[in-house]
């Protein structure tokens, strides 16, 4: 079992680093921080630029397999992913970043997760009834919805319910409050920055595992174990409850790996739209600012995301079905 | 799997025999599409919406390019049906314009998306062996890569793609990932195709490959084409509505869905028909291809719902 | 319903469901079932009737879309709710329809249970059979202690014949082979110790060997518990030696019920007649063509107008056009007894001699021009030489290590002269369509030699030799819907081999409509799609198929064990014709022995890659020396109450071992009833040499055995008295 994890990891390592890798060529071909320079004033000189780059390990006049070797070099050497044009070193603020990401996120993955299983158990077990078309109905129209729209309504939303309580309750943007004071005022502060973009994240998260949720359980309420069950005298709920739904879990679980990635990807609309200094937005200013360092980083995060995601969805088949348990 | 519904199969299969009650699958298809209320709303949606995409600029005097000084961010009135916005410009000129990009890039991204991971999933299927397995490799490390990312990149960077029109360049990066998802369930379905013993007959025959995989093997995953196709449309104009309102998909000056919703989100207190019609029209859209693609799949997919649905409604009516 | 006046009082208030003999178990009053499908209202089940009485075996017997199935689905309410059932269930008295389904579950399970066709997918996955089979008691025995429910299930599993049971419940299902899951079915249906248990064909999905032992294990269940049986199945063999009473289904229809021996010996329905007539048996040679009940059953979505089974009988008359004829008591004739009744008007034309092949018009044994000449003198159409082939068993992910070796096919000899049918026979996984697709594959780098007309496989390199030999072979798939692309028409069908022979078009229309009349399809079909013909008419499409570019041989996988009874003897008479006709060879596999010894002239018996019997049918079905080939033969239950009673049967124990690395002397030593009785100098013999295959006496068959027609352990004989 261990031994099966090591090598899925071994694997997942290779493909790291390839996509990473593939994600430098394209960020130092397409980004030049040296065209923003020049709207500076004074104007740099084109060497002025060049030179300061140089320091930076950013230099422009040499190739990309180059740069790409000089680059490599550094973070097998010294763990260093290189700096911004600006002179920032990425290491130094990419934990600020994760944490707050993950501060973020952490919350409404577990959500997304247990309401969307819930209420697609809930939904199948009422096929064809009010409260599954309902359900079902709603998860269909989220998925026409552009996560940033759906983030921005809810934004508006909440903008509605201040204005209509004449009071702030709701933060729309923003981590927390600069200078709040320690304790149950900066724990009421968290509470209202948290609410909305959870809630907003969260609702319109679990449409997907929602709807995968009834899709297995469907598949397998008619399954000839259940109807074996049934024979031995349990009802067709109760049948329904103790096998069906086990096995019905083995392909959510699955598909937990490729949903990771799209709430890391949801969460770069999320951080854009709730103004929360996170990965994605540090990612997309890097990108405006020409940083191929910081896209480059960020990038390789959001593989090893995926990775950890694809882990964790093996972790969780074995943990589920004994057919790949004994292999 | 069979169940517990298996007596109607073994009797269906039992009648198959019996000629007046057979009917051709395609005629099958067309019939349970039809009998989708819903999938003929979506379509009927989806086709007055492409005409107006084509057509709309009939309906106003105005164009996206001209300004009209005395109607500046005005609310819909006789002389603009969908009123201006706050440079003056016609938003039912804008509109028309941004739908038919949309559409443009839907279709562009879905129809090749499809090209591409048909063939690269029959060939995966196919060869098999070290070509599948490393073939494979690369469509798993394309997966991990965040597409956003590289969407951001691409079109912010001032590389040598920075010459192509915005939507242009935004319809050759959504293909680049659109396509991962579909390829893999190709691979599968040929796969297991490929194992049917009409395919086998055929080798045994001594019919070239070529051969086997055009007459065989394409038409048998068509439907799983043809889904793919709407489904990949609905992806494309949702991904361009989010990356362009953002700030990170289409640019000025081409329009889009994406960009006058993103354009309008400053201002939707005071110039709420700006956010909301785009929006509207772009729900109508991706919500008639949702339909479309509901109905196709219960039409293909012989044990799927819609059946069921009708034998409930029968039941009760026979009672 | 009846208006029969031949009934008694009583006989007719019971039949209107208002009174059941008091003793029996479950009784079944007038049960009609009905679905909504995609074309309408189908009437699955129409009036179906029956008593079971305690410790007795109802066997049920009828095709698919007899409605066999629905019906016991009905008795045990695991319909979906959509379906419309009317009628009477009754158990021990107590109304069993139209209970809630948490009423009707103190039924299920403990007063009567069922065991289901395909043991793989009724167990679930992800719980142990402990836990399964605990289940089933807790539910029924909420108060019984943990230990007990534990020591309850370890004798179950050891009931059913499961080693090591106590070991074995904490297993999962998937650690099970098909015919131990089976066995695990039935531990769960007997743990509340049923009145009544009910069998869906619980053996169709299995290997005759197993099959063998799962019926020794329902019947010891039987045994054990005192419960009547309701065994449902297609196999008129496997009811025989069981069942007390026979109730023969057609149409949702019973037609003919009484006992056993009413039903084998004094058929009054002529469903019943040609059924029993269009079973090939094992235990007789061929001589005589098998009688082809012509036609499909009736659409159940349209309403029944005469007698349901009118379409398809030879005896018809207008009479049996106007109304659905009642089942009726057979007019008592001596031997009979009184609970033998037939749906037929014409059951007293049928006595007890009535001629099946006669009434059928069951055509003569075709003759083919080869009969007359010696084997020898015939030329060889395949010859293999030594072939192998070995797959390699890997470990490892990124660098494979090989760990073992399976010999699916381990040196295999066998030529096939003009004219004449070679079947390779063995339970699933001995190698047979290995061998089959070595032979079609055409592998350069193949081990050993395949020869097909004179052309060796080695030589063959080039295209053109390559589709020389390809014309000479052609194939006939086991499932006959699965072999025809469904996209296209019969007449693509057809014109694929043609096409690619490069034929002009003109000819190819001719050449197809000569292949139509040949298999006995109509010729103006040729432009409906596969899905427009039945079972049986796609197969003959698959014949015609591999006919259509005049081949020498025809290998046929398991060509008729995807059809129906009734219309396996068609397809079966059918390729004998051919062959007669057309001077073929056939180079058949097939699991079901009685079809093969029908049809073939040389049967070679294979067991882990190996031939471990071969000769002509006669000599190894009457006189089989292995011990594998007589406990094959000894697994299959002859259509024939009588005799399927009294005779002996060799149950061999465990499944087929895997073919990793197979020991070095006899690999059937395992498993080999004669091993197990040998004293132990002489089974060193078979631990340590490898029997070679050679025949004892010039003429007869070769085999590999150092103690032909040893006896038999006495573990592993049973006898029913």
């Amino acid at each position: 079992m261990l031994k099966y994890l090591m090598k899925r990891s071994g694997i997942y390592l290779i493909m790291i680093f390839l996509t990473t890798s593939a994600g430098y060529f394209l960020a130092v071909s397409s980004l030049k921080p040296a065209v923003l320079e020049q709207e500076k004033i004074p104007r740099p000189t084109p060497e002025q630029v060049a030179a300061s780059f140089r320091g930076l390990g950013l230099d422009p006049e040499l190739n990309p397999w180059e740069r790409y070797v000089q680059w490599l070099g550094g973070i097998v050497t010294r763990w260093d992913w290189g700096r911004s044009p600006n002179g920032a070193f990425v290491n130094a603020e990419f934990a600020d970043r994760v944490m707050v990401s993950t501060r973020l996120f952490i919350a409404s993955i577990i959500l997304t997760l247990v309401i969307g299983v819930a209420l697609g158990v809930y939904s199948a077990a009422r096929q064809y009834k009010v409260q599954d078309r309902v359900i079902t109905s709603y998860s269909y129209l989220v998925h026409i919805l552009p996560a940033p729209i759906a983030y921005f309504l809810v934004q508006l939303g909440a903008i509605g319910i201040n204005e209509a309580v004449g009071q702030r309750i709701f933060f729309v943007t923003g981590i927390s409050t600069p200078g709040i004071e320690p304790g149950w005022p900066a724990f009421v502060d968290l509470v209202a920055h948290y609410a909305v973009p959870t809630f907003a994240m969260t609702i319109f998260g679990w449409a997907g595992y929602q709807i995968a949720q009834r899709q297995y359980l469907l598949d397998n309420v008619n399954a000839d174990f259940v109807r074996t069950a049934r024979a031995k005298g349990l009802t067709r709920n109760q049948a329904i409850r103790k096998h069906a739904l086990r096995v019905s879990f083995i392909p959510v679980a699955q598909s937990i790996a490729f949903t990771i990635p799209a709430i890391f990807t949801g969460g770069f609309f999320a951080e854009a739209i709730f103004a929360w200094p996170g990965i994605g937005l540090w990612s997309i200013q890097a990108i405006s600012l020409q940083d191929v360092n910081v896209a480059t980083a960020t990038l390789a995060y959001g593989s090893v995301i995926f990775a950890i995601g694809a882990i964790l969805a093996d972790f969780a088949t074995t943990l589920v079905d004994p057919r790949v348990r004994v292999q | 799997m069979t169940n517990i519904i298996d007596p109607i199969a073994e009797i269906d299969e039992a009648r198959v025999g019996d000629q007046d009650v057979v009917i051709g699958k395609s005629r099958i298809i067309f019939r349970r599409f039809m009998r989708n209320r819903t999938a003929v709303a979506g379509l009927f949606i989806f086709l007055a919406l492409f005409l107006f995409s084509i057509f709309g600029g009939f309906l106003t005097s105005w164009d996206k390019d001209t300004l009209d000084p005395l109607n500046i961010g005005m609310p819909p009135s006789p002389d603009h049906l969908l009123g201006t916005t706050q440079a003056g410009i016609d938003l039912m000129a804008l509109i028309v314009d941004g739908t038919r990009t949309s559409i443009l890039i839907g279709l562009i991204v879905g129809g090749v998306s499809v090209l591409i991971s048909a063939v690269y999933g029959c060939t995966m299927a196919f060869f098999g062996g070290k070509v599948d397995a490393t073939m494979l490799f690369i469509l798993e490390a394309l997966i991990m890569m965040p597409a956003i990312l590289v969407v951001a990149v691409a079109t912010s960077g001032s590389g040598g793609l920075k010459d192509l029109p915005s939507w242009l360049l935004l319809v050759v990066v959504l293909l680049f990932f659109s396509w991962m998802g579909t390829a893999r369930l190709v691979r599968s379905l040929s796969m297991s195709l490929m194992q049917r013993d009409y395919v086998k007959a055929a080798k045994y025959m001594g019919v070239p490959s070529r051969r086997i995989v055009w007459r065989h093997l394409v038409p048998n995953i068509g439907s799983l084409l043809v889904l793919d196709f709407t489904r990949g449309i609905t992806g494309a104009i949702l991904a361009e509505v989010a990356f362009s309102f953002i700030g990170i998909g289409i640019k000025l000056p081409d329009v889009s869905l994406g960009v006058l919703i993103g354009q309008a989100t400053g201002q939707v207190s005071s110039f709420p028909w700006m956010f909301w019609v785009p929006l509207t029209v772009m729900f109508l859209l991706t919500g008639s291809l949702a339909m479309m693609n509901d109905g196709l799949r219960d039409a293909f997919d012989p044990s799927s719902s819609s059946i069921g649905r009708a034998k409930t409604k029968t039941a009760k009516a026979a009672k | 319903m009846s208006t029969n006046t031949s009934q008694t009082p009583a006989e007719r208030l019971r039949d209107a469901g208002l009174y059941a003999p008091g003793d029996a178990v479950l009784s079944v009053r007038d049960l009609n079932v009905r679905f909504n499908s995609e074309n309408g209202v189908v009437h699955a089940v129409r009036g179906v009737d029956f008593d079971l009485m305690p410790g007795k075996t109802l066997g049920i017997v009828g095709e698919s879309g007899s409605g066999k199935s629905v019906t016991s689905m009905a008795v045990m309410g695991l319909l979906p709710e959509t379906a419309d059932i009317t009628g009477s269930v009754r158990f021990k008295g107590k109304e069993l329809l139209g209970l809630s389904d948490k009423a009707m579950c103190k039924h299920r399970g403990s007063d009567i249970a069922m065991v289901f066709q395909d043991p793989l997918s009724s167990l679930t996955p992800v719980y142990t059979v402990g836990h399964q089979i605990i289940e089933a008691l807790t539910v029924h025995n909420p108060t019984m202690s943990k230990q007990a429910k534990e020591a309850r299930a370890v004798d179950l599993l050891r009931m059913v014949g499961i080693p090591s049971p106590k070991d074995r419940l904490k297993a999962f299902p998937h650690e099970f082979s098909g015919g131990m899951r089976q066995r695990v079915m039935i531990a769960i249906a007997i743990a509340n110790d049923p009145r009544v248990l009910i069998a869906d064909e619980p053996t169709t999905a299995l290997d005759v060997t197993i099959q063998a032992q799962v019926l020794e294990v329902l019947h010891t269940a039987q045994e054990e518990t005192g419960a009547a049986v309701v065994m449902i199945t297609h196999d008129l063999g496997v009811v025989a030696g069981m069942a007390d009473d026979i109730m023969v289904m057609y149409a949702g229809k019973p037609v003919e019920t009484g006992t056993v021996e009413d039903i084998y010996y004094n058929p009054r329905m002529p469903y019943t007649l040609g059924l029993l007539g269009a079973v090939p048996r094992v235990d007789t040679s061929g001589k005589q063509s098998l009688v082809p009940i012509e036609g499909t059953p009736p659409n159940l979505a349209l309403p029944v107008t005469g007698c349901s089974f009118a379409a398809r009988c030879p005896m018809v008359s207008d009479a049996c056009l106007h109304g659905e004829p009642e089942l009726f008591p057979v007019p008592g004739v001596e031997g009979q007894t009184l609970g033998h009744k037939a749906a037929c008007i014409k059951a007293d034309q049928l006595s007890g001699d009535a001629d099946a092949h006669k009434i059928f018009q069951a055509p003569p044994k075709p003759v083919s021009k080869f009969d007359g000449v010696a084997r020898a003198e015939r030329a060889k159409v395949l010859e293999l030489k030594d072939v192998k082939k070995h797959f390699p068993l890997l470990k490892g992910a990124l660098i494979k290590r090989r760990i073992g070796t399976v010999k699916a096919v381990d040196g295999l000899s066998f030529d096939i002269r003009e004219g004449e049918c070679v079947s390779i026979v063995g339970e699933s996984g001995c190698g047979k369509t290995t061998t089959l697709l070595e032979i079609m594959e055409f592998h350069p780098d193949q081990v050993g030699e395949v020869v097909i007309g004179g052309v060796s496989n080695k030589v063959a390199t080039d295209h053109k030799t390559k589709m020389a030999m390809r014309k000479e072979m052609q194939m006939v798939f086991q499932d006959p819907t699965g072999a025809l692309d469904p996209r296209f028409t019969v007449y693509e069908v057809l014109a694929e081999p043609l096409e690619n022979l490069g034929m002009p078009k003109a000819a190819i229309k001719k050449r197809i409509m000569e292949l139509m009349k040949l298999v006995g399809l109509q010729p103006d079909h040729v432009n409906r799609f596969p899905n427009q013909f039945s079972g049986g008419q796609r197969q003959r499409i698959g014949i015609a198929r591999a006919l259509a570019v005049n081949p020498k041989l025809v290998v046929l996988d398991e060509p008729v064990s995807a059809l129906d009874v009734s219309v396996q003897a068609g397809v079966i008479n059918l390729l004998d014709k051919l062959r007669a006709e057309l001077g073929l060879s056939y180079l058949m596999v097939a699991h079901d022995l009685s079809v093969v010894r029908h049809i073939s002239d040389r049967v070679a018996v294979m067991y882990l890659g190996k031939i471990v019997e071969t000769g002509d049918v006669d000599d190894v079905f009457d006189h089989p020396r292995h011990p594998y080939t007589r406990a094959l033969l000894s697994a299959i239950p002859v259509p024939d109450p009588a005799l399927e009673r009294t005779r002996e049967r060799i149950i061999l124990q465990g499944d087929l071992p895997s073919p990793l690395d197979a020991p070095k002397g006899c690999n059937f030593a395992t498993r080999c009833p004669v091993f197990a009785a040998l004293p132990a100098a002489k089974q060193e013999k078979c631990l340590t040499l490898e029997p070679p295959l050679a025949s004892e006496k010039e003429g007869t068959q070769d085999f590999a055995c150092f103690f032909p027609d040893g006896e038999i352990d006495s573990d592993m004989l049973v006898v029913h008295a």
